[in-house]
This record gives C-alpha cells, structure tokens and sequence, in this order.
C-alpha cells in the first residue's frame, strides 16, 4: 500500500513567549514544529507501516529548503520518501495556489489514499484538503478522528469524523484524502537512538518549478488572488499569581480556587 | 551456574522466606532512579537479578559472601533503594541482591558519649525519631532521609542539608562492622580519635558495596535545639555575588548548618513565591543560643560586606517553610513513578561536583556555556541551573540541576539527554580539577572518569580492589569501569 502524507512545519505558536510589558510576541528563537495535525495523519500512517511492513510512505511537504533537515528527522522515523516541493516562484502561494501545484505533483504519483491535518497552527483555513479533492477529483473528510486500521488494506476506510456535537462514521472508498485532527491521539513515533544521525539524504527529493511547469504568473503572489483586507493581533491578559504557603490557609485558597472553576 | 544450582545453595544459607525471587520485585531490583523513566515505563534493557536474600546477620552475610565468592557470582548491596548514580543497576546474570531489611535494629544509643549504633537496615529517619524523642539529632538530613537506610548512606559517603554544621556522613562515622568477600568479618571499634596506621573507616565508607558489605555503624549524635533555629533569605545579583558570601562566612570561621546559592533558573524551580527571577541566598544558623547568636553575626556581617550584591530580603518565614517541605518520602517516590507511567515527563536530573572557592564560578559558567551551544537537544531544555549547597574552609560543591521535555522513547532517554549533559558536567569539571561527584558516589555511569578522577592515586584504589575482592563480585560495574559493561552506557 502507498500511503502519501501531506506536511507542514509551522511556528510552535503554542509554545511561544508574549512580552505582557510591551504587548507583543516573542518571535526570537520561536522553533518550527511539524503541525500537530500533520504529524496525528502521519502517526497513523507510521501506525499501518508498523503493523503492514511493506506499506510505503512518502511525505510531501511544500517549504523552504531550510526544512531539509526536519524531513529528514521524518525519514529516520521508518518514512520511505520525502519530497520537498520548494522553488522561489512558488513564495507567497495563497491556498488555491498551493492545492494546484501540490495536485499537479500528486497526479503523477500512485497512490491508495492521501493523509493531511485537518487545521495548521499558523493559518487554520483548512483550505488545502478539501481544494485537492476538488482538483484530484477524490472524496475528502476532514475532522477525522480514527481510522479503522483493519480494513484500510482493503481499500476501505472507515474513519471517525468529529461533526462538533457528534462523532459520526463514515465508510470512505480509497483512493481518498483523510484530513485527521490531532485529537485523535494518533503519536508520532520518536527517532531512536541508533538513527539519530543516520544518512537518508538519499531519501530527499526536492521538485522545482522546472519539474511542475507552472508559468511563474500562474503561481506565487502574483498568481495568488486570495486579498488578505485586514490582520490584527491577538490581545494576552496577564493572569494574576497569587502565592500561598503549603499550609492549611494556602490549601483552603487553593480549594475555594477550583470550587469557582468547578473542577472540584 | 543456573538459577536452580543458584537457589540450591543460597537456601543451604537463608530459610525459603530470606529468599526472594518474585518476577516484580527483581524487576525493581535491575536498576535505581538512575533509570527511573525507563523503569517505570518497563523497557529496562539491563538483566534482572537471581534473587533478593534477606540475611539476619553479619554471620550471614559472610556466609553468602563466601557462596558467592566461591561461585563467582555478583553482589549488589542493597539498603533503602534511593541510589541515584546505577550503583543498584544490574549488570551480570548471575547476581544476587544482598538487602538488609532484616538489619533493622538500633542497637545503643549512648548520650553520654554522644554516639549512637544501628545496623545497616535501619532507616535514617527511625533512628533519628528516636534521638528527637531525647533531644537529639544524628545532624544528617539528606532529602532521603524518610527512606535512606544506615548502611546505604555509609556506603555511597552521603550528605546531608545541615552538612556544613555537621559534617558528611565521613565526619559522624565513629565505628562500624562489615563483611568482605572471603567472609571476614571486620569491626573497627568506636574511639573518639586514633592514630594506629591509615584511617582504615574510609575503605568501608564510600565503596558502594565494591569492596565490602556494610553491616552496622556507629554515629556521633549531637544535642538539637529546634527554638533556636535562625534562617535567612535573599535575592541577589548573580551565583558568583552567592558564591563570595558563603566563602566570607565560612573562611571567618563560622558554620550556619545551611549555607545555599541558588541560580535564577534553580531558584524558580525552588522558591516560585519570592524568587522574582533573581539568584537566592539563603541561611540556616543552628545549636546553642550563644553559637546560634555568634553565626548569625557572621551571616550578617559577610552579608554587610558584599551588599552591592544584594537585591533584596527574604522574609526568613518563606525559608523555614520551604525546609520543612523539602524531604522526599516514600509517597513523593512512589507518585513521581505513577507520574512517568502517565507522561513523557520526570522530575529531572542532578549532577553534583565540588571544587575549592575560585574554581567553582568557572566550573559553573563553562558548564553553562558548553550545554547552551554543544547539546544537541537544547531546545528540549526546561530548566538548566544550579545551585551550591554544601561549603568548606576550601571551598564549595555545585549541583547541577536539568529538567527537559522527553523527546525519544523512555529507553533512549539516558543516552540522548542525561548522559551528554552528564559528560559535560564532568569533563569541565575534571578539566578544571574539581571533583566529579561531591555525595551521589561514583555509579556505574561516572566509572569512566574514575582513573582520571584520582589521577596517579587511581593506584590505590584498584589495589584495594585487588586486595578485597580478587574475584571482583563486588557490584560488578560501580566505581570501576568494565568494558563488557559499556554497552549499557554508550
């Protein structure tokens, strides 16, 4: 079975550090992570190779090439192929740009079904999935919380989908595209310690525009019509510390504290 | 020899209830919070002993050394489980555990002559509640002390909070018995001073169980007057600013029994109520009135001498409350290890090393500095500081304290976080000729700097291993590097 995993490094936003003094955030040393939901789809692809040794994954992710390195630390994690879709006209694609030239790469590949996230940590559209179905003419399911594993090698997928106030079961014929959510706990492995520094750069393949043939006005900023008319940034409140000792007043503070959160 | 044959002549020793071979308890005997995390998470990669023998007494003891001497099996000495350097870690297959659980009586406490005996299964705590009880202390307070156990503490040279008033555990051994392979049995008598020859306790004390096995000990006791505790706080300028405070104190002659420098990173972690993201000084001044009144005026003088250094004052309430919550007991254990079993998450790391006055604020910085641009998982770190507790006429010790979010599997975790910042600890600390453990011991994961550690008197001590244990089955692996062993460190 080929799996393809579709990948983006982000911003850790979740993790970074705001200056409440001068109301701004911290960007110095802010690391770039694989985004959550990313890494839950390719978990659980790691998950079928695991349990399927001759299932292939490859990893597809459109990026700088500054991100070489992560792709790598995702081959030394048992991903058979990572391929880097990354040239200077594709800077500043909106999504629909994106979706056409990541859909121009896929339609040259075999594959049986396409794993995403469902929402990136920088942008939150979640425009990309469901634009590739469109273009690749697959069904696309987004929110998705499990996949059944005992049928996936029989081109069937039948996947939990997170519908806010239900979860609901859907039986999906592959090829398809499977946005997951990071809520379904799927793990990504760690590297271990025997590949930490194992050379798979003889798994890295980069593909430019020369490969893809765009018409540079076709793509980049200038092919993107997407108008952004307005950015604000979020406002933090800083939280009130109160200390208390390690006594009886300190844990009666602490009590009544969680009595008016409800917690106890 | 198989495990039956094993089995067979232990119980020619010990009745069948000295002998323990459920799979749970060898399992916790394959290793020591060295590899807590892995432990918890069960993918120890390290062989589980034979069996676990409870002996009653130094008779047996030798008896089960002489077995096992005879059939080249290896020995780990065992007391309250609270080693934190592998010196429980198993490393052979055909081992046994030599508890003293059942060593567990006081035997005199003598207030006259101010020294007290029990045997190697006594928990620290036990004795000590009983000295209270009569107004007064042993003066060793390690965070174990709830758990540590006599012989343990003896055997690994430990320290305690109050160490810079009482002294290591060095200062307060007066006598002891123990066991040597071949079974001879040795007490060294308790006299208040001697000269017959080389102090012949420090071959027992601090041998990690390599060379002997600890029995019983006898300790100083000294009179404890609680209502007399003093303690004081303070926010300061940098751990150097600490540094040179505990140094005027001390060389001016007094003893506070708790003389700390804290970083700011090791403060926040310490004193989340008052820290304000400064490095912490903090005192202890204890004893009689007029000894407790003497040091105080030392504390305030050198205090006095360095206030360009000092930020601000700490309500010495917040030190006195911090104390009496710092020990960890066998619940604090226990949950830590429920804790790992739920999350990537553990309570981090120490490495602990000394060196005299000018050579610590070095050792500190270069370790710094080295971990912030050599370590490859830097970026994983959640908390690298230290801070400096124990102090001498010469000098100080550091305690290097890491915390850090686990990204790998629990049995990569050593190898890829705690041992490289481990290697640099020791090797900037060799390098600038410091000592590479102050109290932990040596372990199993520091042996391969024990020769440059003692540099050309590394003579000594292979001598004495020669001499005592010839067939080395004397916890296989502690303190003396082996190279069949290497493949559980690297």
């Amino acid at each position: 079975m080929n799996i393809i995993c579709l990948v983006k490094f982000v911003p850790d936003v979740d993790n970074f550090v705001y200056d409440y003094d001068r109301n701004v955030l911290v960007r110095e040393n802010v690391k770039m992570i694989l985004n959550p939901d990313d890494a839950a789809a390719l978990a659980f692809a790691l998950k079928i190779k695991d349990k399927y040794p001759k299932t292939f994954i490859e990893v597809v992710s459109m990026a700088p090439k500054s991100i070489i390195g992560q792709l790598e630390d995702l081959l030394r994690r048992n991903v058979d192929k990572s391929t880097l879709i990354s040239d200077k006209a594709f800077v500043g694609s909106d999504t629909y740009i994106t979706s056409k030239i990541l859909a121009k790469y896929l339609k040259a590949q075999t594959f049986d079904c396409i794993l995403t996230g469902t929402h990136a940590l920088d942008g939150d559209t979640s425009h990309v999935p469901a634009q590739l179905g469109e273009l690749l003419s697959l069904a696309q399911l987004s929110n998705v919380l499990k996949i059944d594993e005992s049928n996936f090698l029989n081109s069937i997928a039948i996947v939990d989908v997170d519908r806010e106030r239900v979860i609901s079961t859907y039986r999906v014929s592959l090829p398809a595209i499977l946005s997951v959510q990071k809520e379904s706990n799927y793990k990504l492995p760690h590297i271990k310690f025997k590949n930490l520094h194992l050379d798979v750069s003889a798994n890295i393949h980069v593909v430019s525009n020369t490969d893809l043939s765009f018409d540079e006005k076709e793509v980049g900023i200038e092919g993107s019509l997407t108008k952004v008319s307005r950015t604000y940034p979020k406002k933090m409140e800083k939280k009130e510390r109160i200390f208390v000792e390690n006594d009886d007043e300190g844990i009666e503070v602490v009590y009544r504290f969680l009595k008016t959160k409800g917690y106890v | 020899m198989n495990k039956n044959e094993l089995l067979e002549g232990l119980l020619s020793i010990l009745t069948v209830e000295q002998i323990n071979t459920n799979e749970a308890d060898l399992y916790d005997a394959s290793a020591d919070r060295y590899k807590k995390y892995a432990k918890a998470r069960k993918v120890l990669d390290v062989p589980m002993p034979m069996a676990i023998v409870y002996p009653n007494s130094a008779e047996e003891v030798s008896k089960l050394l002489m077995f096992c001497n005879e059939h080249l099996i290896n020995v780990i000495a065992r007391g309250g489980k609270t080693a934190t350097e592998g010196g429980l870690e198993n490393w052979k297959e055909l081992t046994i555990v030599i508890d003293a659980e059942n060593l567990n009586k006081i035997i005199k406490i003598d207030d006259y002559n101010m020294q007290a005996t029990a045997q190697a299964g006594v928990r620290l705590q036990e004795l000590e509640d009983e000295l209270r009880k009569i107004g007064y202390t042993t003066g060793h307070s390690p965070q174990s002390k709830p758990v540590a156990k006599m012989g343990g503490l003896v055997a690994t040279r430990s320290i305690g909070q109050f160490s810079t008033l009482y002294g290591g555990i060095e200062d307060m051994v007066v006598g002891l018995e123990c066991v040597f392979p071949n079974g001879h049995i040795s007490r060294i008598k308790n006299v208040s001073r001697r000269a017959g020859g080389p102090d012949i306790r420090h071959i027992a004390i601090g041998n990690e169980g390599t060379l002997c096995y600890i029995t019983e000990v006898t300790v100083k006791i000294f009179k404890y007057f609680p209502e007399n505790h003093k303690f004081y706080g303070y926010l300061i300028k940098d751990v150097e600013t600490g540094i040179k405070i505990l140094r005027e104190v001390m060389v001016n002659g007094y003893r506070p029994s708790v003389a700390r420098t804290y970083s700011e990173e090791d403060a926040r972690q310490h004193f989340y109520h008052f820290h304000k993201d400064k490095c912490v000084l903090i005192f202890m001044a204890e004893g009689n009135k007029e000894t407790v009144e003497a040091t105080c005026r030392g504390i305030e003088q050198a205090v006095e001498n360095f206030k360009e250094g000092i930020l601000e004052y700490v309500d010495s309430k917040h030190i006195e409350s911090w104390f009496n919550h710092l020990n960890w007991s066998q619940k604090d254990i226990d949950d830590e290890f429920e804790g790992m079993l739920e999350k990537d998450y553990h309570a981090g790391f120490t490495t602990e090393i000394s060196a005299d006055w000018e050579t610590i604020p070095k050792i500190y910085d270069s370790v710094i500095n080295r971990v912030r641009s050599e370590f490859e998982r830097a970026d994983d770190l959640t908390m690298l500081g230290g801070h400096s507790s124990h102090s001498y006429i010469n000098g100080t010790n550091m305690y290097f304290v890491y915390n850090y979010n686990i990204n790998c599997d629990p049995e990569d975790e050593m190898r890829i976080y705690h041992h490289p910042l481990q290697r640099i600890i020791v090797e900037e600390t060799l390098k600038f000729g410091g000592s590479m453990c102050h109290h932990h011991g040596i372990g199993k994961f520091r042996n391969e700097w024990t020769t440059e550690e003692h540099g050309s008197a590394y003579f000594m001590l292979e001598k004495l291993k020669e001499a005592f244990d010839p067939n080395g089955i004397m916890n296989f692996g502690t303190i003396y590097y082996q190279e069949e062993g290497a493949k559980y460190q690297k």
